[in-house]
């Protein structure tokens, strides 16, 4: 009954097909509701859950001081997502509810409502059904700790909040220009967003309560209060600065709520580095390759290794090194596909570069089954290309490789001996950029997921950039 | 943080009672083995089965199924006696999740056929569906 003796092999099929439809995150998610609701019939609530099919939808909290767009934004973001706002307003004017109508009493007298009855009335308008296809964004709620907490009792928990900062001298001033329409309840400004239609002009209003001093009044309980709410969303939780045009803030926020948080799911990268000659990637790769202990797999090394072990692959493909003729593919997709089935790619990931080299070659490796879960292109511009290139040069005598701009050697005798490899001529190097570039587009809409990286940085710039395109999962597309 | 706690047992409790990751290891075994184009029009799929299981009392082929519990019996028997030890056997029901571990069992001294493991397996299956 123990597997130690024969250890198992899980075949890539089963870690592809888990990857790409998110298992892992459709049973946590399954879980996640179980523990917070503990069903009597768990079988039902389990088959209800999964034909919903709303573990994607929007969770959106949104808080942020008086005048910060709050409710621009969140407004912008109902619309672009297609999901409900929810804010204090709208959940007390709902008709047919005692509790609504309560809340409203309390509203006129204080102008606040009971934490109470203010997370019951959004646990009731968070199960209607509206809200649980497509979403909700709560505006301005929670207010404090305690309804944070409240909150979380009942077992609603955003998956993104987003908090916006400025300065308060900024806030108290622009709160002085905020207007409102009547009708349709959007916000405007005097200065920073004039509506174009004059009759939306003639009919705005001031609203109440935004002199100077009630608003530094408001500011300074918003202050007292957020500071506490913050602990209680770590990880999902992303301060955004609301002292910018409203466009930014909006196309931040919309960033960050495309986004997915990482996930415990099991990953084992299979990277492919895309770029032309002098781009990097093998440098990238090698730095992979150490740091996470994949597989370095360089399709040339491959076949030149082939060759030099004098395998059978390597006698197929020597005539062709001799001849200086390009290895066909089908040739090059054997020997990469004994390297890739063998057990440490398939277990620790790979890191590939070198090949697809056009359209063909990627739809041979689709066909075979070899798909990479995160494609990279590094864009280098030609002048920088031609500059790592180029000033490339070897010593004979030791075999140290130097650049003559950023790795020069030591003493004038090393460089009146230096040498340059043929290959790293200026016109070999045009043709080579010329042939990649040529196949680049066709490779890039192939690859629709790919990540597009500017390659024309330091080294260690550029593999921080990769790591963070490995790690976080890839954003999720607005249907 | 006494609530927190309590509420932790709680939650814990249930999912022993309900044998909630016994159940979800076997819907994510399931569809890693067979990788269907609708992930999750399967798993409704095989959970409508166990419900209609349940309510009916008819065995479903749950954890194991005929060919599995011979071939757990073969790996137990690697003498080929026809047998296997009360030890194995009680260590093989705890395995397939099918005997709780307060629950004695008891040895009547002699060695478990295969008849008798296939037949103790089919007799506590209704149970651990509950």
């Amino acid at each position: 009954m123990d597997a130690t003796t024969a250890p198992h092999h899980i075949p890539p099929e089963m870690s592809q097909y888990g990857e790409e439809n998110h298992i892992f995150e459709i049973m946590q998610n399954m879980l996640e509701q179980l523990l917070i609701h503990q069903p009597k019939d768990p079988i039902l609530f389990m088959i209800n859950h999964l034909q919903l099919d709303n573990d994607n939808v929007p969770k959106i909290v949104i808080l942020g001081p008086p005048a910060s767009g709050k409710t621009t934004i969140a407004m912008w973001l109902c619309k672009h997502l297609n999901s409900n706002l929810l804010t204090v307003e709208n959940l007390i004017a709902k008709e047919f509810s005692s509790l609504a109508a309560a809340a409203r009493k309390h509203y006129q007298i204080n102008k606040r409502v009971p934490s109470m009855q203010l997370v019951r009335l959004i646990q009731d308008r968070v199960s209607e059904e509206d809200c649980v296809r497509r979403g909700w964004i709560l505006d301005g709620i929670p207010e404090t700790r305690e309804q944070a907490l409240m909150i979380q009792t009942v077992g609603i928990t955003p998956r993104h909040v987003i908090v916006l900062s400025a300065p308060d001298t900024v806030l108290i001033e622009r709160n002085l220009g905020k207007r409102i329409d009547p009708q349709t309840g959007e916000i405007y400004h005097t200065t920073f967003d004039w509506p174009s239609e004059s009759e939306i002009q003639d009919r705005l209003i001031v609203p109440v309560g935004i002199s100077e001093l009630e608003t530094a009044g408001k500011l300074l309980e918003y202050h007292r209060n957020i500071v506490r709410i913050f602990p209680s969303y770590p990880k999902i939780l992303k301060v955004i600065s609301a002292d910018q045009p409203c466009v930014d803030v909006f196309y931040q926020a919309l960033t960050y709520v495309q986004t997915n948080h990482r996930s415990n799911a099991p990953f084992t990268p299979r990277v492919l580095l895309c770029g032309p000659m002098g781009s990097g990637k093998s440098l990238q790769a090698a730095l992979l390759a150490q740091k996470y202990s994949l597989v370095n797999v360089c399709c040339g090394q491959l076949l030149k290794e082939a060759v030099a072990d004098k395998s059978k692959f390597g006698e197929v493909i020597q005539p062709f090194f001799e001849k200086d003729m390009a290895v066909p593919d089908s040739l090059i997709m054997k020997v990469l596909s004994e390297r890739l089935n063998q057990q440490d790619c398939i277990q620790k990931g790979w890191v590939l570069h070198g090949f697809p080299r056009d359209l063909d070659q990627a739809l041979m490796m689709d066909s075979l089954g070899y798909k990479p879960n995160r494609v990279f292109f590094l864009n280098v511009p030609f002048d920088s290309v031609l500059e790592r290139l180029t000033l490339r040069r070897t010593d004979p005598i030791t075999g140290e490789r130097y650049h003559l701009m950023y790795k020069p050697p030591p003493t004038t005798e090393i460089q009146d001996r230096l040498l340059q490899n043929p290959k790293d001529a200026e016109e070999h190097v045009k043709f080579k950029m010329d042939l990649f570039y040529r196949n680049a587009a066709e490779l890039e809409e192939f690859y629709g997921q790919a990540l597009t990286i500017n390659g024309d940085q330091d080294p260690y710039t550029v593999f921080e950039y990769i790591e963070s395109g490995i790690i976080n999962p890839l954003p999720q597309k607005v249907p | 943080m006494e609530a927190g706690g309590s509420r932790e047992r709680e939650a814990r409790n249930y999912l022993e009672k309900h044998q909630i990751m016994e159940l979800l290891k076997y819907l994510t075994s399931v569809l890693l083995f067979i990788r269907p184009e609708k992930p999750r029009e399967y798993l409704i799929a095989i959970l409508e089965k166990l419900r209609i299981a349940k309510a009916t009392g008819v065995a479903f082929p749950f954890f194991m199924d005929h060919s599995n519990i011979t071939a757990m019996f073969d790996m137990m028997d690697s003498s080929k006696k026809g047998t296997i030890s009360f030890v194995q056997y009680k260590e093989a029901l705890k395995t397939l999740g099918l005997c709780p571990a307060d629950e004695v069992l008891k040895d009547d001294g002699h060695a478990i056929t295969l008849d008798k493991f296939k037949s103790e397996v089919k007799r506590m299956r209704p149970r651990a569906l509950a």
